[in-house]
């Protein structure tokens, strides 16, 4: 059956080390911002080394050309032997599809370093870049939904129910946020065509599904293909997965609204998106037991494979993610944690425990597979990575939990006379050794990325697959 | 199951279809109201566009990345209102695009710094801030100061806000090198300045030619200004 | 050997962007638009170049099996 389909495999490979590569960038830019608000003296004081024009470079960098790739490698990869199908649209446009998103990350990372950004997070490359990414993005649907169309299975797998409203869904968002009026055709500069109030929606619309659609549904993709796959047991239950994509898909685009608790944006927006950032917990957590239960009767392979670790061990950290996310778009919890490190103590849980998590795992599984190996280098060195990223996390998480606990609590608090008792200079110093410790987590988890690069590494110059194991037979 | 899902499972375009509509009504139902229902916005006196030199000014604070450590939108919240001042009203934003309310306060927010330190604190400030705040987290920019203002599109970045909405006049457009030039020199003659943008403050150090610190000096003290809350005229704030 | 279809079209669009990257760079009113613009029109060379040698080493490969099937 394998051999039926000739597979565009090549594509795939390009993405899985074009993720692994911008996985070290991105990580080690954090890494430099991490010790940059300990120790601000290394902002450098230039232009292109200061914290401000830094910053996107971490977020793109995570979001777009890790996840990014990640999401491209595993649903080139998955479309393909779901459908037994080779990719539609042909060599040449898996290829541009490719240099094209590496030429975005590029020029964009660029960009923003020479000083040209449309000032909303998670969406500040300027206009032109967002009209490259588009016809890039375009390219991505028709080559994705044509592979569907021209599937030689009956059915469509849910793992591709999830990749398709993610990448209709991004198309959305990202031509609703970006609306903008250059300067002029010649010139980067623009300005966003909604202002104030109207803008700040929009953005979080965006940003909040950025997180929704990007690094949710997306990897969720992953987390229905690769899991079952490797654990050898088929998704725990059908329904759940029908009733998760459904109810996620819908209730996510509502949540944006929590970003802007007690702002000038109206009342009745804030509550609904409150009510439904609550809501959304229950799919979420559907998907989560999906997900961890699919191991049922197989749960001795976690110790045995690392990948699966990976994989499993994600799902539990977005099970806890998206605990976190509803309580803290409660209003009440939320005019303590907004504005304070808790915020990107939240995103760091997702974004490293669940994101980068769900990617290692497919990582772990793809490398050996594609690469046509006997299996990986060493188990032993991918145990390393596992236990020294999950410090890294842990580390991560719980300072940034205190820090923005202490901050919200020291921006309120007030003294016997009933004055505001702290300065916000107080509050800057007070979290000074949490910064430390952050930064540690990142280097540990940046740590243990290297060690994956080796041993993926040493794993593709290591001698090719003699014969056909069970784990390498086909779907 | 009101439907069998098989049928979905079974054809890619109804399926897309359907997502499409899915997840189109919230942010449908989020999005289009704020646009119609007319107290979204609240109608105050004092809020016009910024001086060229202001807008100017806020070109470089977006171009910096400033929104990543500020935020500019103090909640309604008994510690911030007395920490920062009034709370934020949709009005005081209503030019900005884009808005910069920001999502994390690395530093404090500045939704109303305006006039709270002086010309010559700021400038000390952005070249080395913890010379005025030993606890600082925040980076040197002294470049800016030593960095000519670029003047040659500013009549097209004025024009560009005006296509998207900013009520700029033909006559502000027309005086609006003039207008940036006054501002900057803190002993040109500033009436007609004042006339066109109530509240513009003067910068400068009385150099040759403006700087983008100017600029960005003469942004941060308009910041929260505009808007006079002990005016009778602006007591009905509604939402 | 024919020339693929996909081939072709990826082919056309990368003219069009290294004509619109010239345009921009050379119309260019700041840096950014100016690096944009030269960067693109590489882009689209480069790749421009690899789809003609890739379709020239599958005509070749083309060719061998065909002598090899004699």
């Amino acid at each position: 059956m394998a051999n039926a389909v000739e597979y565009n495999d090549d594509v795939v490979k390009k993405f899985v080390i074009a993720c692994v590569f911008w996985g070290v960038v991105a990580f080690l830019v954090g890494v430099v911002l991490a010790s940059q608000l300990a120790w601000p003296e290394l902002n450098l004081g230039l232009s292109f080394t200061n914290f401000g024009r830094l910053r996107p470079v971490h977020t793109s960098g995570a979001i777009f050309a890790f996840g990014g790739s990640a999401l491209f490698a595993t649903s080139f990869y998955i479309v393909q032997r779901t459908c037994h199908t080779r990719l539609f649209g042909g060599e040449a446009l898996a290829n541009f599809i490719f240099w094209g998103y590496q030429f975005f990350i590029v020029m964009a990372a660029l960009s923003y370093v020479m000083g040209y950004s449309q000032g909303q997070e998670y969406a500040e490359p300027e206009w032109h870049l967002d009209i490259f990414l588009t016809v890039v993005w375009v390219c991505y649907a028709v080559v994705f939904i044509g592979t569907i169309m021209k599937r030689e299975e009956p059915h469509i797998y849910v793992a591709n129910w999830f990749f398709m409203a993610f990448i209709l869904t991004i198309a959305v968002l990202h031509l609703g946020n970006n609306l903008a009026m250059p300067v002029s055709l010649f010139t980067a500069k623009s300005y966003n065509v909604a202002s104030g109030v109207q803008n700040a929606m929009i953005q979080w619309w965006y940003g909040h599904n950025a997180v929704g659609f990007f690094l949710t549904a997306g990897f969720l993709g992953m987390m229905y293909y690769f899991i079952p796959k490797a654990a050898n047991r088929p998704v725990y239950s059908y329904r759940i997965s029908i009733v998760h994509f459904w109810s996620l898909v819908f209730m996510y685009i509502w949540a944006g609204p929590h970003h802007l608790h007690w702002t000038a944006l109206p009342d009745w927006t804030q509550t609904l998106g409150m009510a439904f950032s609550v809501m959304l917990w229950m799919p979420s957590w559907g998907g989560m037991i999906n997900g961890i239960m699919t191991l049922s009767g197989a749960w001795d392979k976690l110790r045995t494979d690392p990948g699966l670790r990976f994989s499993v061990t994600a799902v539990g950290f977005y099970g806890m993610a998206t605990f976190e996310g509803p309580v803290m778009s409660i209003r009440s919890v939320n005019a303590l944690s907004h504005y304070t490190d808790w915020g990107i103590g939240h995103v760091h849980s997702g974004a490293l425990g669940w994101v980068a998590f769900i990617t290692f795992g497919a990582l772990y599984y793809l490398v050996p597979v594609l690469w046509k190996r006997e299996g990986l280098y060493s188990t032993k060195l991918a145990s390393w990575h596992f236990w020294i990223a999950t410090l890294g996390i842990v580390f991560y998480i719980t300072s940034m939990w205190v820090a923005g606990i202490m901050q919200g609590l020291m921006w309120r608090a007030y003294d016997a006379f009933g004055f505001l008792q702290y300065s916000f200079s107080e509050s800057v110093s007070a979290v000074h050794p949490y910064y430390v410790i952050r930064m540690l987590g990142g280097v540990l988890f940046l740590t243990g990325m290297l060690i994956m690069v080796y041993n993926l590494i040493q794993t593709v110059r290591g001698p090719a697959r003699q014969s056909v194991s069970p784990m390498m037979a086909e779907a | 199951m009101f439907i069998r899902h098989e049928t979905l499972e079974r054809n890619a375009f109804l399926m897309l279809v359907l997502t499409l509509l899915v997840i189109s009504i919230g942010g449908i139902v989020e999005v289009i109201p704020l646009f119609t229902i007319e107290t979204t916005v609240e109608h105050v006196t004092g809020v016009r566009p910024y001086t060229p030199l202001e807008s100017r000014g806020r070109d470089i604070y977006v171009r910096e990345g400033c929104y990543t450590c500020h935020s500019q939108m103090i909640r309604a919240l008994r510690d911030e209102v007395e920490r920062y001042g009034h709370y934020s009203i949709a009005a005081e934003s209503m030019y900005d695009h884009p808005f910069q309310w920001g999502s994390k306060r690395i530093g404090p927010d500045l939704a109303r710094v305006g006039g709270k330190y002086s010309n010559d604190w700021h400038y000390a400030h952005m070249a080395n801030a913890q010379s005025m705040v030993p606890e600082s987290l925040m980076p040197h920019y002294a470049f800016l100061a030593e960095t000519p203002l670029d003047l040659d599109d500013l009549l097209p970045r004025l024009k560009a806000q005006r296509a998207v909405g900013v009520p700029y006049t033909d006559e502000e457009l027309a005086n609006a090198r003039a207008d940036l030039l006054t501002q900057a020199d803190p002993a040109a003659d500033n009436a007609a300045l004042l006339k066109r943008y109530p509240k513009a403050v003067q910068v400068g150090r009385g150099g040759a030619e403006p700087t983008e610190l100017d600029a960005l000096v003469a942004y941060l003290q308009v910041l929260g200004t505009m808007v006079d809350f002990a005016d009778p005229a602006n007591e009905n704030l509604r939402q | 050997m024919e020339v693929e279809t996909g081939d072709l079209i990826v082919g056309v669009a990368m003219v069009v962007f290294g004509l619109i990257g010239l345009t921009l760079a050379a119309g260019a009113t700041d840096n950014e638009m100016y690096v944009f613009g030269l960067s693109l029109t590489a882009f689209a060379a480069v790749f421009g170049v690899g789809l003609i040698r890739r379709h020239y080493d599958k005509a070749e490969a083309y060719a061998r099996k065909e002598n090899g099937h004699g």
